[in-house]
């Protein structure tokens, strides 16, 4: 069955938030509508209750690009999207092109990791493969890799997924907010929402040990 | 980019850097996080065939054509200097490489322009040499990136003459607005970056069509 076939099922299941967007069928005519959560309730009024319509998929980047002040979003699982907006969309295979431009591949790594065949990849499998000007992240120590997690992931740091992965093979992440968020922004459970998962470090982090690692170098350094 | 395997249901999978040209990014760091080994890599049963990179197709030609055209609405090629501008270092051969193949293949065409040139920003011919390059009344600059960015919004306008400094301006994109520039004695035309060029889309699906005609005539 094809993702967006799954989606639909999910969908018709009671499946209706994904990150911070609120997913609905069958509103004024169309198919799928998806908007910001907390505009939720403004879709079924008449005109989607003032909301700025966007017919299709097209629009899903711009509107994902930046936040409501301007700033950019430089990941994709940051929780400051935009409100305001409405898109309708005529089958799911539209919803699918949208929803992979807010949350690039969401539904395919849950449908993987339900499926028991998401890949996981630890820091150090992450860090060993950088190559230029990351290759140092690779020297960062354990407890740096530790504190740098909780310093930087995580709904406190506006990020919105689920770590899935470990330092290394037998290393696990320490107890933590962040170590234990399960990719719902909100109070939801499972049976409602699609958690978004983190199956690697990402890029964002892998510069933020890239800076730790020099800092560890630096404190280390002989002094003069 | 390992994410990318997720987003995909279909067995086949063509994958074209947007870049400018072959570098370490389409050499090392794509087929290393894509796992890509060769021409077609199977990964976790997907074929993904590895194109080249838009950048070094012949039918860029055709953008920057319709770029100089654009941007010099009306201005005979005969009184005309094209010049195709790029970062031009060392670390870089490659994207000198492909300006100097789009050169040679617009001298080659009935384009017509009175001349067509490179020229860059760090190495010989200088971009900031643009006038005395040139012979013509008017001369077309054309950035070879895949984007706009710094060296197209500030570093460019600046070895040009457009700017007198660098610095951030108001909107970016006004440096690409007041064609033509009446400077060192000739008319100046310049162009954003030829990669925001939409006709981009064509010259990816040309790296997919080529990548085909090269592997399964084999």
């Amino acid at each position: 069955m094809s993702s967006a076939s799954q989606l639909k099922k999910l969908l018709q299941n009671g499946i209706h938030r994904i990150g911070q967007l609120e997913l609905q069928t069958n509103v004024h005519g169309f198919q799928y509508v998806i908007c910001h959560f907390l505009d939720g309730e403004n879709t079924v009024q008449p005109d989607f209750g003032g909301l700025i319509v966007h017919r299709g998929p097209a629009d899903a980047r711009d509107l994902s690009t930046y936040s409501e002040d301007g700033t950019y979003r430089f990941t994709k699982g940051q929780t400051n999207l935009k409100q305001g907006w409405v898109m309708t969309l005529a089958n799911e295979n539209d919803l699918l092109l949208a929803l992979d431009q807010f949350y690039p591949a969401c539904v395919g790594l849950f449908l993987a990791q339900q499926g028991g065949i998401l890949e996981i990849e630890s820091l150090r499998e992450k860090l060993n493969r950088q190559t230029g000007m990351y290759r140092f992240a690779r020297s960062i120590s354990d407890a740096g890799a530790q504190a740098l997690i909780q310093q930087v992931c995580g709904p406190a740091h506006q990020c919105a997924k689920k770590i899935l992965w470990q330092i290394d093979e037998t290393t696990p992440l320490d107890d933590s907010e962040a170590s234990r968020f399960n990719g719902i922004p909100s109070s939801l459970s499972e049976m409602e929402a699609i958690p978004l998962l983190c199956r690697e470090a990402c890029n964002h982090f892998v510069a933020e040990c890239r800076k730790a690692a020099k800092a560890e170098f630096d404190a280390k350094a002989p002094q003069a | 980019m390992r994410e990318a395997f997720y987003l995909i249901d279909a067995d086949d999978v063509y994958v074209v850097p947007d870049f400018i040209s072959e570098g370490y990014f389409t050499q090392d760091v794509i087929p290393r996080e894509l796992q890509l080994t060769g021409p077609t890599t199977v990964v976790r049963g997907k074929s993904f065939h590895y194109c080249l990179p838009v950048g070094v197709h012949r039918s860029m030609t055709d953008l920057i054509l319709k770029r100089a055209r654009e941007v010099a609405p009306g201005i005979p090629p005969s009184e005309t200097t094209l010049i195709i501008t790029g970062h031009g270092t060392g670390l870089n051969q490659n994207s000198t490489k492909a300006i100097r193949d789009q050169v040679d293949l617009i001298t080659a065409s009935d384009a017509g322009y009175a001349a067509v040139l490179d020229a860059y920003m760090e190495e010989q011919p200088f971009i900031a040499e643009w006038d005395q390059l040139s012979q013509t009344p008017n001369v077309v600059v054309v950035p070879f990136f895949i984007s706009d960015g710094l060296h197209s919004f500030q570093d460019i306008p600046v070895m040009l003459g457009i700017e007198s400094e660098v610095g951030a301006a108001a909107s970016q994109r006004e440096v690409f607005r007041h064609n033509p520039h009446h400077l060192r004695g000739k008319m100046l035309y310049y162009s954003s970056a030829i990669g925001t060029e939409r006709l981009l889309a064509d010259v990816i699906l040309d790296q997919v069509a080529d990548f085909d005609n090269l592997h399964l005539s084999l």
